[in-house]
């Protein structure tokens, strides 16, 4: 049956263009325009998912966004919301939370034979015997819920943007229109956000009791100063007014300068037996289906009734051809309002004093029971009953102040208007106006809204010519019902639809003592679910108020934080922003075959091979190295100028070593360690120049090492400058017995060991390349560390590889190089060392420089030293060569204790044995001094401390 | 914040550096007072005195911030506070 | 053939397509032109005695008669850009005359290594830019000439508004290492709007 209007009724929808999709594997027709849920009640269908717990078949409620009875599930996305989502053609639309089908919900027996599960609930029956949770959980999980993820579903395309305004107006109601307007025209530069596909708000749907305001959708459309986003979701407000808002796949980082609040106010549910029936509807919303839609929204109608909006939505139902059957006003004596004569003259029958205490039906409603008032939310036992298929209740409005809560402002609550409050100037640069500050009169609002935008341009220095002036009458009184709230002794009157919350539940959860709103909520539930106690707060706080014997201002509202809508994960992640750094010879390696590794930002090569191969291929690069030459990139090394009269005596001062007497042309190791006496890293400094160091840091740390170096002298004021030349060179590390043979035809200096000995520093060319050449041995053999120009690196590495050939050159990885150093004992700072290692523990004495005056750290180390050593690093074995292979972090353990753990361990190929690193306790630490490590499975591994390094303990081959 | 190089940017453009305290001598401080510098923050409620860094440029300034306000009040160059070369005799 | 960065090849469509994209929103790699940079407490000092004109204010960029454009990006420091035409000797003069012995206070800084330098053209551009970057540089609220050291797709990356003719343009600069991941996120971004690598020609039809 289609219950599309005939007439030109409908805004937002083409009737020329019917769109078809399916619902529960039906194929259902729409209009261009319509969301999911105008469709589906286009063609009388109600029931769109089923509820939280007790899956009670669920249907629109305000038709605005704003409830969770509308979620439904598309095929690759859960809980979407009905009547937001616009229909397309094609589109796969389900409920939710059933088993069997929608209709017959096999679970919904849990509603109506079984008990309703008491709050608190899960808290009491599940948690014994221990274990228990883990039984009851996946089952709980599976009936209790939403939508189902689809874990197949592909990442769709979402991204971000920011947004700059001098004004951004949330909601493009009455009072968001006006404020919009009244800004741009002093000049300002204005951003309008409204959820609606088109602006206006309540101008397109409601009938205002009067004030006309025609005309103004259409000027904020033409303004060129307006930029307009519908259809987007303001989801929270931050500090110095930065908005988030949702659009689509793209998310929004708004900055404004001013924000005025315009978001209007939430039509409120009225609590009593069955009031969640499908069919059961807020005024507002028969409102928006006729006048935005053009769907009629039922057959024969019942309207409560406590303001005037009531009796409009009375004459819109009538004049929309739905038998209006009653309207049943709580008030016993209402003064007569500007629709009173137009409903008596359509012939609409107005019960006053009167409420409806019950819904009937099972899908749908079928009818109420209306009865008398007879004490504040106490109806008479029994009533008339009225055969109706729609129920529309116009009782009062919340506040849609989400963002104003957001900025830490609490709601306050007036009792002669019985709504939450909020309004006027907020903060420096937020304003309210419209009914979220409770002004309902049109006029109010939109004078209110006149009022904001041009505090905005006054704000911000523009001349808006005089205050416009706000009419005392907000149109506040007689909106809001005191009480409507009227609890069945059967149950089922529901406080939150959400989470199948009724009145009891709240009661209870008081009566157990938490009588505090934060402590209710979190007991019960109240407002955790989708939106966000937007239909709950109000009532929960009047329930709450009454049971505790305070105000409802005392009770208050609990805490709002963003967001105020769902945010899906993949918009916050938007296009996930992850920098990758790449050397300049990246594309060598892998024209080599590298398996590539991340290191910090940088990829590096891992080793040159499949990864199927991985260990021989390290073992293989590794032999090359001590008995060939290999050649390996180590651009990603830090690389820090620091340069002026001072540079020596700045880096005597951040790093251990003393550097004011290191000669030009060679470097010396730097160890840095920060306040507290512990290492954060390490490198070499070259002397290039008597005022210039070429200073080396570790591929993770020479960005923290540079800012604490600007840091540093931001204090001392040293005549110095340190720069970040990271990316600027390529670095190469030739290294083996025949390094000097394959770099020596490329290079224009003398390599020989005495002109260029071991830690010298050379500037030359190499393959006809201006370098920097370091005699460094990290790894152990005769090596050349070659620095060149980026731009430059694969003419030099090319050059290289192409003399290396009849060497049988070979690059190496980042794991053959860590193997080679363990073999040299050197530390890795971050893996060797950790928060806490201070030179001393790590066996670096000899790095610091105990003639200086200071360094950084060195008062630290020196107060450490005074309670002597906790742990030092040793090189260790194994004592029987066939145990297994400690793994770094297995712990060191004596009896209970863990004095220590290794750092690095591996099999060496040159060694042909287990050799590592670890902490141990100074006691252990002697040569010869035997100890365990605890390996996976808990098994424990006997290792002998050993001297270091490993490998060529006299340090000649590096010399060569 | 407002960075008295760039000017106002986001809050993610910044890394904080601590509260701006004064080493002290290092020669003749005990080793209580060492402690204190190295690991102790005032943490008052009110106005504090930070560190921070513009991290596009590296550049290291002064903010005044109100902690309970979580305000910042003024932003401006180190040299202000730090105007002589400091030497470790 | 050996693996390269195929991003920045660019094999324009033709001439006019090219120049069409330039206006809309065009991505040009200029990495390979001159470039070069100073800093340190002489260094404004050491530049006028190189006959280069700055100015006082910091975060702007002064247009020479050489057509140089001098981004000083503190009091202390400057990123010199060689203009449209090329200006290769007068960059590597500037190079070679500096010395850590005479240029007291001054020290040459390695920006053509440092530094991925992209040209980003067009109308669309600062939308563009609303993308990847919170700095707002739509050309009412930044002015031509005006330098913002920012956050670009999680970079640290220098922005120089510098147009061409009347055609919206920013001079880009950002770590070197990282120019594959910054050209991917500028293509990515780019899309809406049509965008297109362009080639050096194309800029200069724009003028």
């Amino acid at each position: 049956m289609t219950m599309r209007l005939a007439n030109g009724a409908g805004s937002l929808i083409d009737r020329e263009k019917p769109v078809a999709f399916t619902f529960e594997g039906q194929t259902i027709e729409g209009l261009e325009g319509d969301t999911v849920a105008s469709a589906l009640l286009a063609n009388d269908i109600w029931t769109l998912s089923r509820s939280f717990k007790y899956h009670r078949p669920r249907g629109p409620l305000t038709m605005a966004g704003h409830d969770a009875n509308t979620l439904v599930q598309l095929p690759d996305e859960p809980n979407v919301l009905a009547d937001r989502l616009p229909i397309a053609s094609g589109l796969t639309v389900k409920g939710q939370n059933y088993a069997g089908s929608l209709a017959r919900d096999r679970r919904s027996l849990i509603g109506t034979v079984g008990g309703f599960l008491p709050v608190g609930f899960y808290y009491r029956s599940f948690y014994k015997p221990r274990g228990a949770w883990k039984v009851w959980e996946p089952i709980v999980r599976d009936f209790a819920g939403l939508g189902r993820v689809n874990v197949d579903s592909r990442h769709g395309y979402y991204d971000k943007q920011y947004l700059f305004a001098d004004l951004a107006v949330v909601g493009g109601g009455p009072a968001g229109l006006s404020a919009t307007l009244e800004a741009s025209r002093a000049g300002l530069e204005v951003i309008l956000i409204d959820e609606m596909p088109a602006i206006g708000g309540a101008l397109n749907f409601a009938r205002f009791v009067n004030g006309h305001a025609d005309g103004l959708a259409d000027a904020v459309g033409s303004d060129p100063n307006i930029q307009v986003l519908s259809g987007a979701t303001c989801t929270g407000w931050f500090a110095d007014n930065w908005l988030a808002v949702v659009r689509g796949n793209r998310f929004y980082k708004l900055r404004a300068k001013q924000v005025a609040v315009a978001t209007g106010a939430i039509e409120q549910p009225m609590v009593f037996r069955n009031n969640d029936l499908p069919g059961v509807v807020v005024g507002s919303a028969a409102q928006r289906l006729i006048r935005l839609y053009g769907v009629k929204p039922g057959t024969r109608a019942v309207v409560v009734a406590a303001n005037a909006d009531g009796y409009g939505v009375a004459l819109d139902l009538h004049d929309a051809g739905v038998d209006v059957a009653a309207l049943v006003d709580l008030r016993h004596d209402a003064s007569p309002c500007h629709f009173s004569d137009q409903v008596r003259d359509a012939g609409i029958r107005v019960v006053a004093g009167h409420a409806v205490s019950e819904a009937h039906g099972r899908d749908r409603v079928t009818g109420v029971t209306v009865a008398a008032i007879v004490g504040e939310g106490d109806c008479a036992p029994s009533g008339e009953r009225i055969d109706c298929d729609l129920l529309c209740v116009s009782v009062g409005y919340a506040p849609a102040a989400g963002l104003i809560c957001h900025t830490g402002i609490k709601l306050g609550y007036d009792g002669d208007t019985h709504m939450f409050t909020a309004g006027g100037t907020l903060r420096d640069g937020l304003m309210a106006s419209g009914s979220v500050t409770g002004a309902h009169a049109l006029e109010a609002a939109l004078a209110q809204g006149r009022r904001a935008g041009w505090a905005a341009a006054k704000a911000l220095g523009a001349n808006p010519g005089a205050e416009p002036a706000v009419p005392n009458d907000l149109g506040n009184r007689g909106v809001n019902h005191p009480w409507p709230i009227f609890p069945h002794p059967k149950g089922r009157d529901f406080i939150d639809f959400d989470e199948d919350l009724t009145v009891r539940d709240i009661k209870n959860a008081i009566a157990d003592g938490y009588s505090e709103i934060e402590l209710v909520k979190r007991f019960s539930t109240v407002g955790m679910g989708p939106s966000q106690g937007r239909h709950s707060a109000l009532n929960t706080a009047r329930l709450t108020a009454k049971a505790t014997g305070r105000d409802v201002a005392k009770v208050g509202t609990t805490t709002v934080r963003p967001p105020l809508l769902p945010e899906k994960f993949a918009a916050l992640a938007g296009r996930a922003f992850t920098p990758e750094r790449l050397t300049p010879m990246h594309y060598r390696h892998k024209d080599l075959g590298a398996t590539m590794m991340v290191a910090g930002s940088w990829w590096r090569p891992a080793f040159y091979g499949d990864p199927a191969s991985r260990e021989e291929t390290i073992r293989e690069e590794a032999l090359a190295v001590r008995n060939g030459v290999g050649l390996i990139d180590v651009s990603t090394l830090g690389g820090l100028e620091v340069r002026g009269p001072d540079a020596a005596e700045f880096l005597n001062r951040v790093y251990t070593f003393a550097y004011t007497k290191q000669p030009v042309g060679r470097s010396r190791y730097v160890l840095m360690t920060d306040r507290t006496g512990a290492i954060v890293d390490d490198g070499v400094a070259c002397r290039l120049h008597d005022n210039h160091f070429y200073v080396t840091a570790t591929t993770g740390g020479v960005d923290a090492v540079y800012r604490q170096m600007l840091w540093w002298n931001a204090q001392w004021r040293l005549d110095v400058d340190v720069a970040n030349v990271t990316a600027a060179y390529a670095g190469i590390n030739i290294a083996g017995p025949y390094a000097r043979a394959v770099l020596a035809p490329l290079c224009d200096l003398d390599l020989g060991a005495e002109a260029f000995p071991y830690m010298g520093v050379r500037t030359g060319t190499v393959a006809g390349v201006p370098a920097r050449l370091l005699r460094v041995g990290f790894v152990g053999e005769l090596g050349y560390e070659i620095h060149v120009p980026s731009s430059c690196g694969e003419v030099v590495w090319d050059a290289l590889m192409a003399a290396g050939a009849e060497h049988g050159i070979r690059p190496f990885g980042v794991e053959a190089q860590r193997l080679l150093r363990l073999e040299k004992g050197h530390i890795i700072v971050g893996q060797d060392s950790d928060g806490l290692t201070h030179p001393y523990e790590a066996g670096m004495a000899w790095a610091i420089g105990r003639k200086k005056p200071f360094f950084v750290g060195g008062r630290s180390i020196e107060i450490q030293m005074k309670r002597g050593l906790a742990r030092k690093l040793v090189g260790f074995t194994l004592v029987d060569p066939n145990a297994p292979i400690p793994e770094e972090c297995h712990l060191v353990v004596r009896g209970k204790e863990i004095p220590g753990r290794v750092t690095s361990c591996s099999y060496s190929p040159t060694l042909e044995k287990v050799i590592g690193l670890a902490y141990v306790a100074p006691d252990q630490a002697e040569i010869g001094s035997e100890f365990d490590i605890k390996v996976d499975g808990g098994r424990l591994v006997k290792a002998v401390v050993v001297p270091l390094p490993f490998y060529d303990p006299d340090n000649q081959r590096q010399a060569m | 914040m407002t960075c008295p190089l760039n000017g106002p940017r986001n809050i993610s453009e910044f890394v904080y550096g601590g509260e701006v305290v004064t080493m002290p001598d290092p020669a003749r401080s005990t080793d209580a007072e060492w402690a204190d510098y190295v690991f102790l923050e005032e943490n008052p409620a009110g106005v504090v005195r930070e560190w921070w860094c513009h991290a596009p440029t590296s550049f290291w300034f002064i903010a005044e911030r109100d902690t309970v306000r979580d305000e910042i009040l003024r932003t401006y160059p180190a040299g202000e506070v730090f105007k002589d070369r400091i030497d470790f005799p | 053939m050996t693996a390269m960065r195929k991003s920045f090849v660019h094999q324009p469509p033709s001439v006019e397509a090219d120049a069409t994209a330039a206006a809309r929103m065009g991505l040009a790699d200029l990495s390979l032109r001159p470039r070069t940079g100073f800093k340190g407490p002489g260094t404004m000092a050491w530049l006028a005695g190189q006959g280069l004109v700055v100015g006082e204010a910091a975060n702007i960029a002064y247009p020479q008669s050489s057509g140089l454009l001098v981004a000083k990006l503190a009091p202390t420091e400057a990123l010199i850009l060689g203009g449209i035409d090329g200006n290769e000797a007068t960059i590597d003069t500037l190079d070679r005359t500096w010395s850590i012995d005479t240029a007291a206070g001054c020290y040459a800084l390695p920006r053509r290594d440092t530094h991925v330098w992209l040209r980003v053209t067009g109308s669309a551009a600062p939308v563009m830019f609303s993308k990847i970057c919170a700095v707002d540089l739509r050309a009412a609220k930044f002015a031509n000439h005006t330098i913002a050291q920012t956050s670009v797709a999680r970079l640290n990356a220098i922005v120089v508004r510098d147009d061409l003719g009347a055609t919206p343009a920013f001079h880009l600069l950002a770590d070197s290492a990282s120019a594959d991941y910054l050209w991917r996120c500028l293509i990515d971004a780019m899309a809406e709007f049509d965008g297109a690598p362009i080639d050096e020609n194309a800029l200069h039809r724009l003028l």
